[in-house]
């Protein structure tokens, strides 16, 4: 509990201000999966799952549609708790606590795990507002200090130029990369640990995707990030390790560099090499 | 290269080029003849309607004069107006609307949100639908019994009532529609954002359906203000001036029903009038409406 709580000290010193990127964790783990099995209804959808997430680094999940990364994810924050019939077994442990347990409480947990979605989810209100959204769930904020921290997530999301003169404009009127930047943006100014990407660039133009992938680069700074993509480009682009799913299974889990120049299992390579998928 | 195999081993025989062409001119036959159709539809039903629009503007616009709105109804060949009719169509409508609204929001927040297909949510969705298709008389007998018989006496109250069951499965059915057709992803979004169901529902989700929420408030509105049936047994008429809810209270449709009926032209002339202003009403309140969402969705 203290160790949550400085950590969110932590934070706030750090917020604002230039982030020096933090000494101590930089090896450490931030969300480790101990055998984990999930289930939709009687159907089996992740088999005996053991994987770490490093402190501040990206992991790119990659495999075949179906395969569970997706799946995955969303396990991560919990997402599943809306869906009837499904269930997950086994450890998430972030700060030795055990997440998939009953008892946690999932509005503050989802507030520590921030995600984004394949399609852009703008709110049907002002840009100003989609950001004040979720901060207002979490705290109380003056005017002055709203304004700041909308400032400061749209400056991280990489969107703040293109829309600081139409911040009471509504959201549905920007472009589909400008809405995924302001979901990104969103989610950060919640301030969570970690940040989970669903296919955040499926759904986007070329140009787009790449001010995605730097902002990407740039957020591993101070989130430990997540991500789904069936771009391999992407994975090897972004991530700092890659993980390999196929048929519910995580087949091999690597350094970038390794995993698309030596991949140890033969899956892996036929998919990395296109032989199926 | 597959391609090709399958091409050359196309099975059965060599295409017919005059069969082609003679199914060809079948389909576009067929499609003249229901063009045809469907025109001819369509027109039936809007000449149908515009000769019921044009009669009441004819007939109504006669007897309008500044006396309609600012005299009451009084006895034949005294030169009265509709005022105490127009003032308690709106009470009554108004007052309906604002109690049978809320009821009617959450139980359709209810049906979509929580209760989804649990038995009990399919339970209340089929009497909700049942009573949506309801005859109105019905209803105004099942006020009767609840709200005038035991008080000693019709009264504007009554109808409020009345008017407001009837509101009640309107707005529940168009609020579950609407809050069924917004896309699971905007809700996860919400919850992944750390937000509890019931600002998701209230910040997120009524948000998103507003304007489908209010088009169902609006016919029910609209529904609501012609009807009499269920104002007969209810706030009964009122030939004298009165507002007070516990009086019986005068109705545009009552009165109507009243006029449109009786053997004395000036009353007969009242009723047209009545029937264009209920009209106009109505189609004014739809078309604000409309033009105020649009409005703020533009800007």
């Amino acid at each position: 509990m203290s160790e949550a709580m400085s950590r969110t000290q932590d934070q706030q010193a750090n917020f604002g201000g230039m982030h020096a990127r933090s000494n101590s964790n930089l090896n450490e783990t931030r969300i480790s999966i101990r055998n984990l099995d999930f289930y939709y209804g009687s159907n089996q959808a992740l088999k005996h799952i053991n994987l770490d997430f490093p402190n501040r680094q990206v992991t790119g999940m990659i495999g075949p549609s179906g395969c569970g990364k997706s799946t995955l994810l969303r396990v991560l924050n919990r997402m599943y708790d809306l869906y009837p019939g499904q269930r997950a077994t086994g450890e998430v442990l972030i700060d030795g606590e055990n997440i998939i347990d009953p008892s946690v409480d999932l509005n503050a947990l989802r507030a520590r795990i921030g995600m984004v979605f394949q399609k852009p989810t703008p709110f049907p209100m002002t840009i100003y507002d989609n950001i004040a959204f979720g901060v207002k769930l979490h705290e109380k904020l003056s005017k002055a200090e709203m304004d700041e921290r909308v400032e400061w997530s749209l400056t991280r999301g990489a969107l703040w130029g293109e829309v600081k003169d139409r911040l009471n404009t509504s959201a549905m009127g920007l472009s589909g990369g400008q809405q995924q930047r302001l979901c990104i943006a969103r989610t950060i100014a919640v301030r969570p640990e970690v940040i989970l990407l669903d296919e955040p660039t499926s759904a986007l133009d070329p140009i787009s995707t790449l001010k995605i992938e730097e902002l990407i680069d740039e957020l591993k700074n101070d989130f430990t990030i997540a991500i789904v993509t069936h771009n391999m480009q992407q994975a090897a682009r972004c991530a700092d390790q890659v993980a390999f799913f196929y048929l519910g299974e995580m087949v091999e889990v690597a350094p970038a560099g390794q995993m698309f120049t030596a991949p140890k299992e033969r899956r892996t390579q036929e998919y990395i090499t296109g032989r199926f998928g | 290269m597959s391609a090709t195999t399958t091409m050359r081993t196309l099975p059965g025989p060599a295409k017919n080029q005059a069969v082609s062409r003679a199914l060809g001119r079948r389909r576009y036959r067929m499609n003249r003849l229901v063009k045809v159709l469907c025109v001819a539809a369509t027109v039936l039903g809007i000449l149908l309607l515009a000769s019921i629009l044009l009669t009441l503007v004819w007939r109504g616009a006669a007897g309008l004069s500044v006396s309609v709105f600012t005299q009451s109804t009084r006895p034949p060949g005294s030169n009265g107006g509709l005022l105490n009719a127009i003032v308690g169509t709106l009470i009554q409508t108004g007052i309906g609307t604002l109690v049978g609204t809320p009821i009617g929001l959450m139980v359709g927040t209810y049906l979509a949100e929580y209760g989804r297909n649990s038995a009990m949510a399919n339970a209340v969705r089929f009497v909700s639908d049942v009573l949506l298709s309801a005859p109105s008389i019905l209803i105004g007998l099942f006020i009767y019994q609840l709200c005038v018989e035991p008080f000693g006496g019709f009264s504007g109250i009554a109808g409020c009532l009345a008017l407001a069951v009837i509101v009640i499965p309107i707005v529940v059915r168009t609020t579950e529609d609407m809050l069924q057709l917004i896309a699971p992803s905007l809700r996860e979004a919400a919850v992944a954002l750390g937000a509890p169901k019931w600002k998701v529902i209230v910040l997120i989700c009524y948000r998103a359906a507003k304007d489908g929420i209010v088009t169902g408030i609006l016919l029910a509105v609209a529904r609501i203000a012609g009807e009499t049936a269920p104002l007969l047994f209810t706030s009964l008429g009122n030939l004298n001036w009165s507002i007070s809810l516990a009086q019986p209270m005068a109705s545009l449709p009552v009165t109507i029903y009243q006029y449109a009926g009786s053997a004395f032209e000036d009353w007969v002339q009242l009723a047209w009038v009545g029937a264009l202003l209920i009209t106009v009403g109505v189609l004014a309140t739809n078309i604000l409406a409309r033009v105020a969402l649009r409005g703020r969705r533009a800007s």
